[in-house]
């Protein structure tokens, strides 16, 4: 790989990361103070997760089920949504801290150091949340003992993140303003959202550049398993939104049965699509993706 | 309860889903033919798109050793094995392994033999 075109890549982001370091410190935020929690909620009374985002909504499941059954679905969606990026956000400070103060990335440290910060901030939130009201669900993605060159290692830590930040986002988005919900829900999406925007912007912008220094030097090979690695990241980020043990606890029969129907129902599946659709966009418009990662829909 | 043949025949077809350039069993294979899986999956014959031909799928072929796999299919072989089981499996408590080949899994996972 060229050296210098790594360097070029990493210099064209120093602007963006000092502005971004500018506003976190600007929004700086102490977890344990910023948030009254409720001594208990009521997962039966109270909307946890907009019902549109359910993996259940517009399947037959979900005409089956009663007002009280479609919120404690939403309840514990909402502590699988955590539990999800508790898990994703465990992976993404490892390989931060990783990669703080590496020869190669040390113009953007200081920005690293902002971003493990506000993950693990981001994590007290969500495991505030499912330690007192509920459980942490457990994740079934296993760390692979795959090693790739370094510079493909770098480029796919960076582009799984802000996958898997975008799909997170957009939830965050919609929940964060949505008033039906519980105040606490809407809180944790509300600030994760404010917050991410900036790792977003730094994501694509490093993944854009990171791809542009690195790609040239790679060969057929090399590009058909990184575009492999990346569209089977789809998969398993999505299927981690439809787990059973969430069925289980809502007291559905068959949980595998009902993740699997509601996994390949079509009104769910063009509900991924249209999540997906922004970072698929900017995936193609890149030269990263050829195509749509289709198994994920 | 599903069988071991039942089983096997499930895992088969999801790995031949997955690997797309692996192929189902042909006559003359040494390793034991176990049918083709009768549950409407795509037929898996050897591929013609260009695509490179790692060979017939046995139940012992290395899945992830030889990288006809990736570690980011675990997640839906995991549902998928607890589908087929009835029960959650600990993934605290998995194995480097125990994810080898079809064998390893119907007898790790699925309290059978590895003979089908």
């Amino acid at each position: 790989m060229s050296q210098a075109r790594l360097k070029d890549a990493i210099a064209s982001l120093t602007d963006t990361a000092a502005r971004l370091s500018h506003l976190s410190q600007r929004s700086y935020q102490n977890p344990y103070t910023v948030l009254d929690w409720p001594t208990a909620v009521e997962p039966e009374q109270e909307w946890f997760s907009s019902p549109e985002l359910l993996s259940l909504y517009g399947t037959p499941l979900w005409q089956g089920l009663d007002e009280r059954t479609r919120r404690r679905l939403a309840f514990h969606e909402a502590a699988n949504f955590y539990s999800l990026n508790i898990h994703g956000e465990k992976s993404l400070m490892q390989g931060l801290a990783a990669r703080l103060y590496r020869r190669d990335l040390a113009e953007v440290a200081d920005y690293l150091h902002h971003f493990l910060d506000e993950e693990n901030k981001h994590s007290i939130f969500f495991g505030g949340f499912c330690t007192r009201y509920a459980r942490v669900y457990r994740t079934r993605q296993i760390a692979g003992t795959q090693t790739r060159p370094r510079d493909v290692e770098d480029f796919l830590f960076f582009a799984k993140t802000m996958i898997f930040e975008e799909i997170a986002d957009r939830y965050n988005w919609i929940q964060g303003r949505d008033i039906r919900l519980h105040q606490v829900a809407r809180f944790i999406n509300n600030n994760h959202h404010f917050e991410e925007s900036r790792h977003l912007i730094f994501g694509r912008q490093l993944v854009a550049a990171l791809w542009s220094a690195c790609a040239p030097d790679w060969d057929g090979a090399q590009l058909a398993d990184v575009r492999g690695e990346l569209e089977q990241f789809f998969v398993a980020s999505w299927r981690e939104y439809y787990n059973p043990d969430v069925y289980a606890d809502v007291g559905l029969d068959d949980p595998w049965g009902v993740a699997e129907l509601a996994w390949a129902e079509p009104s769910q599946r063009e509900h991924r699509r249209k999540v997906s659709s922004k970072c698929g966009h900017f995936l193609i418009t890149t030269g990263i993706l050829t195509k749509e990662p289709t198994d994920a829909f | 309860m599903r069988s071991e043949k039942e089983i096997r025949e499930t895992l088969r077809s999801w790995v031949l889903s997955k690997a797309k350039n692996l192929h189902g069993s042909v006559p003359g294979n040494s390793a034991p033919d176990h049918g083709a899986p009768d549950d409407g999956a795509p037929d898996h014959g050897a591929p013609d798109d260009g695509a490179p031909d790692d060979g017939a799928l046995t139940d012992s072929t290395p899945l992830f050793e030889e990288r006809r796999l990736r570690s980011l299919h675990l997640p839906e072989l995991l549902l998928l094995l607890e589908r087929l089981r009835g029960e959650p499996i600990d993934v605290d408590d998995l194995r480097p392994g125990d994810f080898r080949d079809i064998d390893t899994l119907v007898s790790r996972f699925c309290g059978v033999g590895v003979t089908a």
